[in-house]
């Protein structure tokens, strides 16, 4: 019973759109579209690949930024603005990987 | 499709050992790290296909060693990547890192 309840609360029901995620892509590409490209702030690191990463774990990140859950200020400020239908298009965007 | 958190809770319950061990100071092969704990969800080579996990062949180590830490000092909060990396030094967290973007990636800088 518990284990059918979690089954459902973690499946991913929403579609997202490849094509309207890359209408969305430009506030990502500057720092992700660029090999090897590091954050300049609060620490230094490189920014992580994105391009093939899971759909699921993509949706999940993103809004995981905009509700303040994740604290990287530039990651924050960038979801802030995305609707929960854009972080599916764009997670389809770069996935490569539309659900249905 | 097998439900990830049945297979969280399989991974948890057979680390039990592991957790113990981590407490006696030895900085262990990543590869055995790897084997122990990671592959359960991420895949020996860091691209298991698992809902909601993270693709992490081929990712950039310092990312993924910094994500580490992230987990272990509260930053970043998720209950299974907190416990497991709360057992892990930094020194071990740099040769996770190391080690994942080594592998075969799937991953790509998008254009």
């Amino acid at each position: 019973m518990a284990f059918s309840a979690l089954f459902v609360a973690s499946s991913t029901f929403a579609a997202g759109d490849p094509a309207a995620g890359a209408q969305l892509n430009a506030q990502c590409q500057g720092c992700h579209g660029i090999d090897g490209f590091k954050t300049a702030f609060p620490t230094v690191y490189s920014v992580p690949k994105i391009g093939g990463q899971s759909y699921d774990y993509l949706v999940v990140a993103l809004k995981a930024y905009r509700d303040g859950d994740r604290t990287n200020e530039t990651m924050h400020a960038i979801a802030s603005n995305l609707s929960d239908q854009d972080i599916d298009d764009l997670a389809a965007y770069y996935s490569g990987d539309q659900k249905d | 499709m097998f439900n990830r958190w049945v297979i969280v809770f399989l991974v948890l319950g057979t680390s039990a050992t592991w957790f113990v061990q981590a407490e006696d100071g030895v900085t262990r092969d990543a590869a055995q790290i790897v084997g122990e704990v990671c592959v359960g969800c991420h895949g020996v080579d860091g691209n298991a296909m698992v809902l909601g996990a993270p693709k992490l062949g081929g990712q950039k180590a310092d990312y993924l060693a910094k994500s580490l830490m992230d987990y272990k000092t509260g930053v970043r909060n998720n209950a299974v990547m907190s416990a497991f990396s709360s057992a892990l030094s930094g020194e071990e967290m740099e040769a996770l890192g190391k080690y994942f973007e080594s592998q075969n990636s799937t991953l790509s800088v998008p254009k």
